[in-house]
């Protein structure tokens, strides 16, 4: 990447953008250009400024941070990571195209990923920037390296079912035994081929071929049965995504499958 | 005195208007025979004009010894007197329109107080019919307001049974929070901080019925363990299943939230090495079976074995009283502790599904119209 990305934040709350501004001043390959602290003013600021990413606050004072985002024309919206504190946005979020979508109170881990994906796109949305060359789909992890004691053991991703998260390691559920890998699950959940694996929450991956059932909650969350029985939640701000891959996957399972009971 | 007390409450004009109409049916028939007679069909018409009127302020007095709350006895005269009266005023308009048809030459006050029969006891069973109609509708409004007391009573009480679940726990976990900040383990704190409001938002999102699904409540529940991995890391051990098609089950909100901050609070928790919670929802016959089985340490005296020894007593209490006031005798509790030394929740319920269940999967999920997703 040759430039840096160029970020503004548009938040009505002054310790909102404080915890932003806090939290993107620790990256390299960041700048910050801008602030808006309610929708109107972002609305005529952003169109100027032509900000790379934008972090709005969807419930504001005047414009919402969605109004403030279908008001710009196409061609000249950023791309936006949107925030709210409560739920109820993700649909409209995912229709006007957000790289993400954050509850508030946002934790680190799930930042990070919401930055990381914005760094991905930046290449292919950004004209003056050469996207990345290189195959990128031979590139998932196949098998991953777990020490335990002196020894070095090989997981094959294949047998995988789930990974949790435990602090700043995972935990690897494979056919019935654990494993601890010394990595973040943030940094696995860009490793795992997404035709596999899906991060469904915070905490966890799912290997999505285990999904058995799907049920939504009332607070667009979801629940999820796993073969063996294990019941896994699923964040909201994955569900498309999550809905997405399934959907995707149903045709190549279901003809060898065994019929649900 | 309750039962006029209850009259008094009604006032519909309709009642009246209804009482009046049998009573109306029954004299039309009876002067069908004199049709052909137009001496007779205008006298019948006359009868029937007048006690139609007299029914207005009949009906007027009636209810105004009801609300009056004068007693059976005294109104029952009272209404007879008033009934004869105006019979008696009926036979004078009978002779003045003999007098008008040339039939008489003059009043016959002799004969005035015959023949009323057939005006008295129209009115008579207007009376009648206007008394029991209205006693009628009384008691059924006063049976349909006690239903309503008395399901307004258990709502309250399950309400409050409810409340006393929840608010502990939240500054347990702001005290967590913070302990961390002060450890300047920001990310630590954030991450609880997050954990918390995903279960605020789970509860939050809870409509105030007594029912919800068991997922949401498994959700719930999950929302809440997390904090508690947050607090205790390494030595909380979870393992929640559930067999297959139960996700859509009916259980009450917060059945299991409670049962699972127990067996923290008084399992694990004190525990110095690792515990592990086990939770477990399976089909029994035509129940739902929800399994909640702990490490812990077990007490020496034998009190604790019925599980109310070991403090674990009122949460307990509060789920065992809201499944009874929910499913009366077609729910059990049982907790004690195992022979392997871990201590063991065990409800049954019965097995419905949520009102709108499959509805609501297919709104809130566009993508895949089936909330199964074949495996």
């Amino acid at each position: 990447m040759s430039r840096p990305i160029r970020v503004a934040i548009v938040d009505d709350e002054p310790l909102a953008r404080l915890a932003l501004r806090t939290r993107l001043a620790q990256r390299a390959g960041i700048e910050l250009v801008a602030e808006y602290a309610d929708g109107d003013s972002a609305a005529g600021g952003l169109a100027a400024v032509r900000p790379d990413l934008v972090f709005v606050d969807i419930d504001m004072p005047g414009k919402t941070g969605l109004e403030v985002l279908a008001g710009l024309p196409r061609a000249a919206r950023p791309m936006a990571i949107l925030l709210t504190a409560h739920d109820g946005f993700a649909l409209q979020a995912f229709a006007l195209a957000a790289i993400d979508y954050l509850l508030k109170p946002v934790d680190d881990e799930r930042f990070e990923e919401a930055l990381e994906r914005a760094r991905r796109a930046f290449p292919y949305r950004c004209a003056d920037v050469a996207p990345p060359v290189g195959p990128p789909a031979t590139e998932w992890t196949r098998t991953f390296t777990v020490r335990i004691g002196n020894r070095i053991v090989l997981v094959d991703a294949a047998e995988v079912e789930r990974i949790e998260a435990d602090g700043d390691y995972a935990t690897l559920h494979a056919q019935g035994k654990t494993y601890l890998v010394r990595e973040r699950l943030q940094a696995l959940a860009l490793r795992l081929d997404p035709a596999l694996f899906q991060r469904v929450h915070r905490s966890s991956i799912v290997r999505l071929d285990r999904v058995v059932e799907l049920r939504s909650l009332t607070n667009r969350d979801a629940l999820l049965r796993l073969r063996d029985g294990t019941l896994l939640r699923a964040s909201r701000t994955y569900m498309p995504a999550l809905t997405q891959a399934l959907a995707q996957r149903q045709p190549f399972i279901q003809p060898n499958s065994p019929s649900v009971i | 005195m309750s039962r006029i007390r209850l009259v008094k409450e009604q006032a519909s004009p309709l009642v009246p208007v209804l009482a009046a109409l049998p009573v109306c049916a029954c004299m039309a028939i009876l002067g069908l025979p004199a049709l052909g007679n137009s001496t007779a069909t205008a006298f019948r018409a006359l009868f029937f004009a007048a006690c139609m009127i007299w029914i207005v302020p009949l009906a007027l007095l009636q209810r105004a010894l009801w609300r009056r709350d004068v007693a059976w006895l005294p109104s029952a005269l009272a209404l007879l007197a008033a009934s004869y009266a105006m019979s008696v005023l009926n036979a004078l308009l009978g002779q003045r329109l003999e007098i008008g048809l040339g039939l008489a030459d003059s009043y016959h006050w002799n004969e005035l107080v015959r023949g009323l029969d057939g005006c008295w006891l129209p009115m008579i069973a207007f009376c009648a019919i206007h008394a029991v109609a209205v006693y009628y509708l009384s008691l059924q409004r006063a049976q349909l307001r006690l239903a309503q007391a008395l399901a307004h009573a258990r709502d309250a009480e399950l309400r409050a049974l409810r409340l006393q679940v929840n608010p502990h726990f939240l500054f347990n976990s702001l005290n967590a929070v913070s302990a961390l900040v002060s450890a300047g383990a920001g990310r630590d704190a954030n991450r609880m901080l997050a954990s918390v409001a995903d279960f605020l938002r789970a509860t939050l999102a809870h409509d105030g019925r007594h029912e919800h699904a068991l997922a949401e409540e498994l959700a719930l529940t999950d929302a809440y363990l997390d904090i508690e991995k947050a607090r205790l890391g390494e030595r909380l051990q979870l393992n929640m299943k559930a067999g297959p098609d139960l996700l859509d089950a009916a259980v009450p909100y917060l059945v299991l939230q409670p049962l699972a901050e127990n067996a923290i609070r008084h399992g694990i928790a004190p525990l110095s090495a690792p515990g592990r919670l086990d939770i477990r929802v399976e089909r029994a016959g035509a129940g739902l079976l929800i399994e909640v089985v702990n490490d812990g340490l077990r007490p020496d005296s034998a009190t604790a074995a019925d599980g109310t020894g070991n403090g674990s007593g009122i949460g307990l209490a509060n789920v065992a009283e809201r499944l009874r006031h929910l499913y009366g005798d077609a729910q059990s509790i049982e907790a004690g502790w195992r022979a392997d030394g871990r201590f063991q929740v065990r409800l049954t319920l019965p097995l419905r599904r949520v009102a709108g269940a499959t509805a609501a999967t297919h709104r809130a999920d566009p993508v895949t119209p089936a909330a199964r997703i074949a495996a």
